[in-house]
């Protein structure tokens, strides 16, 4: 058992609002720069929706991930030795600026210089990168609000999980939804950008396993921008270096949350260390497609475990992470409660950023009716063209998840490599919290009905009440648990950063003077 | 931010004991007055919106070509208090570099119109030039655009209206008055400036829908 520590994240879709404030934190402090206008190492996306790059989930088109071999190994989809060198000269797999977006400016200053006229001046969007006016026809965030929802949501990779009636349901006024999908790195236990890079310029930090990229290495060969499924490794056209999120890590040390977190309005993101077995990630990164998120999940080790501790000391993880991996909040929801679930585990990266997925919309059964709803409703009301009925009174506990407006099918797609079951487990004990909670608040519900639905998805009234906890009151130091920094272990805090500003990702630039 | 906890509405009468400024004291859900009566909203009540004809935005306006008449919106954009952001370069990359005109699928196949075309909105009273964003959560009959787009960032001119720079959402709508808004002297129905007095639900009118033809900036 070889035991690290792993900073960790656990969003919880449920509670986002997509306002982007974390995308606008995280771009005023990082990506402010030349040649990184068009990246957002944070972003949000609509789901629903291509995202962005646009389609980045169709590794058929960008060639990101590992895939499976018929032995049981893994390889990189489109990057490493020899396609890599097959690649040298021109890569097909990486997104390109259409793929992203043109950043763009307007042209303010025809507001004040423009030449007299009967008419008022208008600004004109002009493109970062070329200076000339342009049309926009693509941004980080185009498909908002399932805006363009013909080009963009309608061809969601994740659709392809449905029959063409589903698909459909989903875009019926009546009974669409959509959700907001907020991305950051994942920081994984099996990064494809690390494998990928021939210059090794990109490390897994040994202390938090934070993924970054030296900057100082870097030659700029974007095999990690290729390698990364999630595209979130970025290649700066002015620098020529490649970049990421580094999870804020100078904030981190300094005990602060990354930005993202920290500015976020819903209280949706979480941070803690998670405690795994760095001997188990070969195996659970080759199992086999049904089963690896249950691999994955299995690797993330109980911090209470007396062995677990004992192998984590041996390995150098100090007393402190190993208490703040006890007080993980993200340890309570991937691994105690079992509510949260990687995004797109079938890539096989094994990444360390988990999602509560959305019980959103309001669970109601859909019943197919001969015009009933008609007379349920008032003469002026507006009623709907087709015989559905939605209704919101259910008797049902658990009949609604499957039937609730997003089909298992689509969530499944994103969070459990298609594993309906997994991804049906955290909705109900979703469900199972807001029954708890309307028992104890309003008490319309019977107490046996309560404890038949906790008993059924293995919570129990304090676990329950831990869940609402942290789901709706946590404070800052209850949602980011920040292991204290060892300075004296690692040799990045030594560096003044000072003078390396406007870059990051800056690993070893040189080692800290010691003793005489 | 007071111990800790930000501002919320009604702490002084919650917390202070400060009567709320009605004519009892207390927050209202029944409205006695007799306007309100007389027009059957002493509860919260749905009233259909009235029909085109009854708002008259359309007596003027010659539908050419292909165009269609819609129910216009105007809600509160997500991320701008009024104009206030709106045109906050960080905000306008995170949307369209625009405040589009928002319309449903239905609606933009019959015109012709694919997702970020340039389309007119226009009526008796204004027009307003924007790219059209095409979605499935508009229902038919009906467009939207967020209150409230800058006319001085990326707005072209307007080609049904003499090749002069459109206006912002505020050039279609008008100020419908109504009657409820204009009863006083009874307890909390008192003027008091920017509490009560008649103010404008202009946020529902009507307007054409078309593609634009040419764009000239």
């Amino acid at each position: 058992m070889d035991v690290r520590a792993q900073i960790s994240m656990v969003f919880h879709l449920d509670k986002c609002i997509g306002c982007h404030t974390c995308s606008v934190a995280c771009k005023n402090i990082w990506t402010d720069r030349k040649g990184a206008e068009y990246q957002w190492w944070n972003n949000v996306e609509t789901k629903p929706g291509t995202g962005y790059p646009g389609k980045w989930e169709d590794q058929e088109i960008y060639k990101g991930g590992w895939e499976r071999e018929g032995a049981g190994s893994i390889q990189l989809k489109g990057a490493g030795k020899a396609k890599g060198l097959a690649n040298i000269f021109h890569n097909p797999h990486l997104p390109s600026v259409e793929d992203y977006y043109e950043p763009f400016t307007y042209n303010y200053l025809n507001l004040i210089e423009a030449p007299p006229g009967d008419d008022q001046p208008t600004a004109r969007p002009v493109s970062l990168i070329t200076g000339k006016p342009i049309d926009v026809k693509m941004g980080p965030n185009w498909d908002d609000d399932l805006g363009g929802s013909p080009d963009y949501a309608r061809n969601d990779p994740n659709l392809e999980a449905l029959t063409p009636a589903e698909r459909e349901a989903m875009f019926q006024l009546e009974r669409m939804a959509f959700f907001y999908l907020p991305r950051i790195c994942n920081h994984c236990l099996n990064p494809g950008c690390v494998a990928s890079c021939p210059s090794g310029a990109i490390y897994k930090r040994g202390e938090d396993g934070i993924v970054l990229i030296n900057q100082k290495v870097c030659r700029a060969w974007r095999m990690c921008v290729t390698a990364c499924p999630y595209k979130k490794s970025y290649y700066n056209w002015h620098s020529g270096k490649s970049e990421k999120c580094l999870l804020c890590y100078p904030r981190l040390e300094a005990g602060h949350a990354p930005a993202c977190m920290h500015s976020c309005v819903g209280r949706i993101r979480y941070l803690g260390v998670l405690l795994y077995d760095a001997d188990r990630i070969q195996r659970a990164a080759s199992a086999p497609d049904g089963e690896i998120t249950r691999a994955h999940l299995d690797l993330i080790l109980d911090p209470f475990d007396d062995q677990v501790i004992a192998a984590a000391q041996r390995n150098g993880v100090p007393d402190s992470t190993l208490k703040s991996a006890q007080n993980s909040p993200t340890y309570k929801f991937v691994k105690q409660w079992g509510m949260a679930l990687p995004l797109h585990p079938e890539f096989r990266t094994l990444p360390m950023l988990f999602y509560v997925p959305p019980l959103l919309p309001v669970m109601a059964s859909v019943t197919q009716t001969d015009g009933a709803q008609k007379e349920r409703l008032n003469p002026i009301a507006k009623t709907w063209t087709d015989d559905w009925l939605y209704d919101t009174s259910t008797e049902e506990l658990w009949g609604t998840i499957e039937q609730a407006r997003f089909p298992l099918k689509y969530l499944a797609s994103l969070f459990s490599g298609g594993d309906e079951k997994a991804v049906a487990q955290p909705l109900k004990k979703l469900m199972a919290v807001r029954i708890y909670r309307r028992w104890k608040t309003v008490g319309d519900i019977d107490e046996s009905r309560v404890d038949e639905v906790l008993k059924d998805t293995g919570l129990s009234r304090d676990s329950a009440e831990a869940v609402y906890y942290l789901t709706a009151l946590a404070k800052f130091q209850d949602r980011f648990v920040i292991p204290p920094a060892h300075r004296e272990q690692a040799l990045e805090m030594l560096e003044f950063t000072g003078d390396t500003r406007g870059s990051q990702g800056f690993g070893f630039l040189e080692r800290p003077e010691r003793g005489a | 931010m007071t111990d800790g906890r930000a501002y919320a509405a009604y702490t002084y009468n919650v917390e202070r004991l400060v009567p709320w400024r009605t004519l009892t004291g207390r927050q209202h859900f029944y409205l006695d007055h007799e306007l309100y009566l007389a027009y059957g909203e002493y509860l919260p009540t749905y009233k259909p919106s009235p029909r085109p004809e009854a708002y008259g935005d359309l007596r003027e306006t010659l539908k050419s070509g292909e165009a269609m008449a819609l129910n216009c919106l105007t809600p509160h954009g997500k991320w701008h208090i009024h104009s206030t952001y709106m045109e906050n370069h960080r905000m306008l990359t995170l949307s369209r570099g625009c405040e589009p005109c928002w319309l449903s699928e239905a609606d933009a196949a019959k015109l012709g119109i694919q997702d970020n075309d340039w389309v007119e909105v226009y009526n008796d009273h204004g027009v307003y030039c924007a790219r059209a964003a095409v979605s499935s959560r508009i229902p038919r009959g009906v467009c939207i655009v967020y209150h409230v787009p800058e006319r001085t960032v990326g707005i072209p001119k307007s080609q049904v209206r003499g090749n002069r720079r459109a206006g912002g959402h505020n050039s279609f709508t008008r100020i419908h008055l109504k009657p409820n808004y204009l009863c006083g002297g009874y307890g909390q129905f008192s003027y008091h400036f920017n509490y009560w007095g008649p103010i404008a639900p202009q946020r529902d009118t009507h307007v054409i829908v078309k593609k634009m033809t040419k764009v000239i900036f």
